[in-house]
């Protein structure tokens, strides 16, 4: 018997974010990406509370990907970034916080909803016109024939997240080897169409920083006790190769519900063990040399492999099965029926190696664009990070050669780009609102709200209480120790602005990014030559930032948009 | 989801951490204590003698202490030494560390300052390694054992009736451990003499003729002979004459640390106390030199020791002095399958080695079986009483009469059965072998490893092994069953069986561990070529060489001196220097703990408080000798000071030199460095998922919701 129980009705809330609740939960969320942003930036423990594993990270990515959060605005909030973040990577903690500062600082002006939204979107609009013009003060382009940029650009990744706990030799040892593996990726023939390679980070827990290193090829773990009995190879030119993704253990397939009935006597695992062999014997007649297989190979096949010496590798794993069969050309094999000799692939050479406490066998392709970058770090959860964040560097020094410019880092390419902001609405106020029809007031408070929020986002950079100021020529980062003295001669006090690029001795003015200024029009960076010489550079990358941009105005936009939650609480 | 903010006033993490490393004071330093865990509900009880086992039986669950286990952990999966060493520097830098948020200094300075400061201590203590080269140089086979067979008349007497004759002495327990380990025994007999010397607050006054003082180490003498001529000369004026004369060759230079060219000695100084461990180290290393200049001939490549090959086994119930090394494998069979011994010696046999279980019912790894088979029977006359496990079961004995195999050896469990069947036709199957003991015998057999018991050929079947009895009486390995322990080998096997025996079942733990210990240190110390001058020379250094850090003056601009800042352009690089001085003291506050404690617990002095003024002291006068590391080697060179060598004897010149590994050690600092620089950047804990449902409401104070 059924019984009906009748619906519960559906709830709903109007003006979400007026309410209290909303903003304290938004507010402790911001508080937890603002506290994490940065190269000080601190860091956040992850776990169940009942004893699970911890995980010390400061990262968009492990951070939103643990956060359970039940609101329906903070679940937009943090899907919007974990979608920025997948696509991009970097730039993650950026979106999050301004993000939160544009929902916070508008919420507070007296303007509808339609008028904010319609004006955020022409600034934003301003601010990546202006990111992609070539006239950009923030940006510059990646001169491919050095490493210098580069390596600037993956070293700005690294030290962002302090949970690495590299030190300064550490960082450069690791840039070193994220760009190498970055290059190993790149084809030597490139035609019209340019494929990247995929570099497989290896995992090497407990070993020193300093220990890590790159290996074009693919690297395959294996316990030293199967190393040693499987040593013995034959040497020639090129290795035949055979990739399994069936499983060769031996067992019976799938066999479905019900029951199989069989007579006394007969034993299906001999059966599959005699087609097994067969498969053996004409691996054997083909000339095969290794037999890669993805899951578990029959120990009795091994064995009949070994004696005709062929080396079988099983357990190869599904995440190496694609790389494998990439670099070697393979068209892996999928049943125990017979293989058609276009299936097998061929490699240059395989030998062995120990790293740490680890054996692998090192397979050495003919050419292909794939390496493995061995990592270790000393405790698991640096590792973790780590890991983490060699990805992000990959990833964006693929973006970068895309797209080959970079932005200036440490805080720089959002106070240029505030200054810019406020300079064009207060000069040329008409363009915008011509098009909008708001008031030049709205306009105003607007951009106000807007370069607000990009300032205070530099300023979750600092977070051992110094204060941010800017430079009236450039626009750029400074940070000051907090309390100084008032009248103070600027130049000694600072050293040099938040990229890098400019030093105090360049005859600036400064002001504190808290107090108004009148608009300037920011002067773009130095000629080529200077950028060429500064060695120590922090930069970012250009198109996750500009995505993260977007990202953040968009998602602010949408939560403000709302005017309704209605909740099914069936 | 509910976080928590761990950095209001105090920093919560770092206390955690304090209060948890103060439990490992004890294990620090050559005089260990062992602890009582007592479980309040249960009632039971365990001793402890090491950090890592203390930690085992702790309960670690918050976040913080989590963290802590998995970096003593990982420091010991990786270097099985160390731990004690990072818990107590995890304790003492973590309450300095709080110290310094006290005074206000940022925690972008603590975290680059102490980590620029490690680093620059790390590179000072590079001057106080020592290197280990040609160890092996007089230990040539051949020639050398000659020598010790000749030592074995004077020192173990007994020993020579056993390897002479073979004959076995029924009234001497001690027989059966003689002949199978003859060389180890008497191998390991010098240094068991110097062992004494150096256990802490042992008086020594004999002996002297054996005693080993620095200089005779130092010369690394090739014979018995000569070290004991070289011996009468090392009357207290003589020693001091040596090291006026070491001090006017190294006057002006730089001085540099000796070199260490001898097994015994570098054993010695790496015992830390721990000198019956050592011995069997010392012992086990030298069986595997002799073994693989045998085998390898004329091909030289350089020796390295094999941890892998060196396998121990626990015998409890068995007074210490059964503690041996031996060539082969011992293990403990019962002994009803100890019965077909009496057959199986004296003849070398077949064997079998079987990767997995030996059962009927055995798949391998990744073999999923199909549950949903059925077997049905066509006709009744086909129904045997002879279930599957026999036909099984004759199957395999099939196969090993038609090899003449009489030794199966099984990584995994074997079916019971089996086991009577076997015995029953005098063979022997052993279970739960070792994988690396298998590798073994499958080198030194010619016998290749194989799942299944149908895989077995004429070229996997190893032949040539042999067993005896290890002891002929049974012994009782403490549940109440007589077994009896037998000792398999084969010609030419590169592996080490360290027989373990204590008549407390409970400390059986603990020795094993030891045993561990000093074997990986033995082992890092031949791997790495090089030894730290130990007995706290090292940390001294560090203290001496952060006090004339502080007291240096920053350059400014000068990229180096960015105190290993990331962020050059924050305000923070500019204000290192204000800072610098309190982050470094902090920094030095670990080596203080450290060396204060390892004093303590040496009991030289009674208090923390006497044993920081004598390290004050000591740290001024090694700055004010402008060269700290010419101080210590000067002091070292004397010994008798009492900074490196603190209580360990009474008879000063008779203290061998103390050695510490390189690697390792360093790792440890910085493992514990890491730890507390990454609680220290933590401010807040985030509890996911469902665990916040768990906080009760008095607690909730100062935690926020999403």
């Amino acid at each position: 018997m059924s019984r009906l129980e009748a619906k519960k009705p559906s709830l709903c809330k109007s003006e979400p974010l007026t309410s209290e609740r909303v903003r304290a939960t938004l507010s402790v969320l911001k508080g937890i990406v603002a506290s994490c942003y940065g190269p000080s930036g601190r860091l956040k423990q992850l776990h169940n509370g009942l004893g699970g594993s911890v995980c010390t990270t400061s990262q968009s990515s492990a951070l939103l990907a643990n956060l359970s959060v039940t609101h329906p605005i903070l679940k937009i909030l943090t899907t919007s970034v974990q979608n920025h973040v997948s696509c991009f990577s970097d730039c993650g903690l950026f979106t999050a916080i301004l993000c939160c500062n544009l929902i916070e600082n508008v919420q507070r002006l007296d303007l509808t909803p339609t008028t904010l939204i319609k004006l955020n979107k022409h600034l934003l609009s301003l601010c990546t016109s202006y990111l992609k013009s070539e006239v950009c003060g923030c940006r510059i382009p990646v001169d491919f024939s050095s490493t210098q940029i580069l390596l600037c650009l993956v070293r700005s990744v690294l030290t962002s997240k302090p949970a690495c706990m590299l030190t300064r030799k550490e960082v450069d040892h690791i840039s070193t080897l994220i760009l190498r593996a970055f290059l190993l990726t790149i084809p030597e023939n490139a035609g019209d169409h340019i494929s990247l390679g995929n570099s497989i980070i290896v995992p090497l827990k407990g070993q020193r920083v300093v220990d890590s290193t790159v290996l074009p090829g693919i690297l395959i773990e294996v316990s030293e006790i199967r190393l040693m009995k499987i040593l013995p190879i034959k040497k020639s030119d090129s290795l035949k190769v055979a990739l399994f993704r069936v499983s060769l253990s031996g067992d019976l397939s799938d066999t479905g519900e019900g029951s199989v009935v069989v007579s006394y006597g007969v034993s299906l695992e001999n059966a599959v063990l005699d087609q097994l062999l067969n498969l053996g014997r004409q691996l054997v007649s083909d000339h095969v040399d290794l037999v890669l297989c993805q899951k578990v190979i029959h120990p009795s096949l091994k064995q009949f492999l070994g004696v005709h010496r062929v080396l079988a590798i099983d357990r190869v794993g599904a995440a190496l099965m694609e790389p494998l069969s990439k670099v070697t050309g393979t068209q892996p094999i999928g049943s125990l029926g017979s293989i058609s000799p276009s299936s097998y692939g061929s490699v240059k050479d395989l030998c062995t190696a120990k790293f740490g406490f680890k054996w692998f066998f090192h397979l050495i392709p003919n050419k292909a664009t794939v390496c493995s970058l061995l990592l270790c770090n000393r405790n698991g959860t640096a590792w973790d990070e780590l890991k983490l964040t060699c990805q992000t560097a990959l990833h964006v020094l693929q973006l970068t050669i895309k797209e080959p410019c970079v932005l200036l880092g440490g805080g720089c390419t959002e106070t240029h780009l505030a200054a810019y902001i406020r300079h064009k609405t207060f000069n040329d106020p008409e363009s915008i609102l011509k098009d909008s029809g708001c008031t030049s007031t709205e306009l105003q408070l607007i951009t106000e709200a807007f370069c607000t929020a990009l300032e205070s986002l530099t300023g979750s950079l600092e977070h051992d209480g110094g204060e941010i100021l800017t430079d009236m020529k450039y626009g750029h980062f400074w940070s000051v120790q907090a309390d100084s003295p008032s009248i103070v001669n600027w130049p000694d006090l600072l050293t040099r602005c938040g990229c890098g690029l400019h030093n105090s001795r360049e005859e600036l003015n400064w002001s504190f990014l808290r107090t108004s200024r009148h608009p300037f029009a920011p002067l773009p960076c130095l000629p080529h030559e200077a950028v060429g010489s500064a060695n120590n550079l922090t930069l970012d990358c250009f198109t996750a930032k500009l995505s993260g941009l977007q990202v953040a105005v968009e998602t602010a936009n949408l939560i403000l948009d709302l005017s309704y939650v209605i909740e099914d609480k069936n | 989801m509910a976080r928590r903010v761990i950095n209001k006033k105090r920093h919560l993490g770092l206390q955690q951490l304090s209060a948890f490393a103060d439990t490992g004071r004890t294990f620090l330093g050559p005089v260990k204590s062992s602890k009582f865990i007592i479980d309040e509900e249960s009632h039971e009880s365990v001793v402890v003698g090491s950090t890592v086992r203390l930690l085992e039986s702790l309960d670690l669950s918050s976040a913080v202490g989590q963290l802590l286990s998995e970096a003593v952990q990982a420091q010991h999966n990786t270097y099985r030494t160390g731990a004690s060493t990072l818990l107590l520097l995890v304790g003492a830098w973590s309450s300095a560390v709080e110290e310094c948020l006290h005074l206000g200094v940022p925690v972008s300075l603590i975290v680059s300052g102490m980590s620029e400061g490690l680093d620059s201590c790390i590179e000072e203590v590079t001057s106080l390694q020592v290197p280990v080269h040609d160890v092996f140089d007089h230990i040539d086979s051949t020639k050398i054992f000659s020598e010790l067979e000749s030592l074995n008349v004077s020192l173990c007497p007994f020993l020579q009736i056993a390897s002479d004759t073979g004959l076995i002495l029924k009234e001497r327990d001690l027989k059966d451990v003689a002949s199978q380990s003859l060389t180890t025994c008497s191998l390991s007999e010098r240094p068991v003499k110097s062992a004494k010397l150096f256990r802490p607050q042992a008086t020594v006054g004999a002996d002297k003729n054996t005693s080993q003082t620095p200089k005779t180490l130092r010369n690394s003498l090739p014979a018995d002979s000569r070290c004991r001529q070289s011996v009468l000369t090392h009357s207290r004026h003589c020693n001091r004459e040596a090291s006026d004369q070491w001090t006017s060759r190294h006057g002006a230079a730089a001085p540099q640390a000796d070199r260490c060219g001898d097994l015994g000695e570098l054993a010695v100084g790496l015992s830390h106390g721990d000198h019956s461990s050592m011995r069997l180290v010392e012992g086990a290393v030298r069986l595997q030199h002799q073994n693989t200049s045998v085998c390898q001939g004329s091909w030289t490549m350089p020796f390295t020791f094999d941890i892998s090959r060196v396998f121990t086994c626990c015998l409890p119930g068995l007074p210490e002095a059964f503690s041996c090394v031996c060539p082969g494998y011992v293990t403990v069979v019962s002994m009803f399958s100890a019965t077909v011994l009496e057959d199986l010696q004296n003849q070398p046999l077949g064997v079998v080695l079987i990767e997995g279980d030996l059962t009927e019912n055995y798949r391998h790894l990744g073999f999923n079986k199909s549950a949903n088979v059925q077997t049905v029977l066509e006709s009744m006359k086909k129904l045997q009483q002879d279930s599957s496990e026999q036909l099984w079961t004759n199957h395999v004995l099939q196969v090993l009469v038609k090899f003449n195999v009489n030794l199966v050896l099984v990584q995994g469990t074997v079916s019971e059965h089996l086991i009577e069947k076997c015995v029953h036709t005098k063979r022997l199957v052993i279970g739960s072998v070792n994988g690396s003991v298998m590798q073994a015998f499958a080198e030194a057999s010619g016998a290749v490893q194989v799942s299944y018991i149908t895989q077995v050929s004429d070229n996997s079947v190893g032949r040539g092994v042999s067993v005896t009895f290890w002891r002929s009486s049974p012994l009782d390995v403490g549940d109440g069953i007589s077994r009896m322990a037998i000792l398999l080998k084969t010609e030419g096997i590169n592996l080490v069986t360290v027989v373990l025996t204590d008549p407390v079942t409970a400390q059986m733990q603990t020795k094993e561990d030891r045993f561990w210990t000093c074997a990986y240190r033995l082992h890092y110390a031949l791997k790495e070529q090089k030894v730290f001058l130990g007995g706290g020379a090292v940390e001294f250094l560090c203290l001496s060489h952060l006090q004339i850090l502080m007291e240096q003056p920053l350059n400014k601009g000068d990229q180096t001196c960015s105190g290993g800042l990331h962020n050059t352009s924050s305000w923070l690089a500019s204000s290192l220097a204000l800072y610098r001085p309190t982050v470094l003291k902090c920094l030095a506050e670990g080596w203080h703990k450290y060396l204060s404690t390892v004093i303590c617990n040496t009991a030289n002095y009674s208090s923390e408080f006497e044993a920081r003024t004598f390290i004050q002291h000591h740290l001024q006068n090694a700055t004010d000798s402008g060269s700290p590391s010419s101080y210590i080697l000067n002091e070292y060179s004397k010994l008798n000071s009492g900074v490196f060598n603190s209580g360990i004897s009474n008879e000063p010149e008779q203290i061998p030199r103390v050695y510490d590994i390189v690697t390792p050690k360093i790792e440890a600092w910085r493992r514990a460095l890491d730890l507390v620089l990454l609680v220290l950047q933590t401010d807040s804990e985030i509890i996911t998922g469902s665990g916040h449902t768990q906080i009760k409401s008095q607690e909730s104070e100062g935690f926020l919701f999403l």
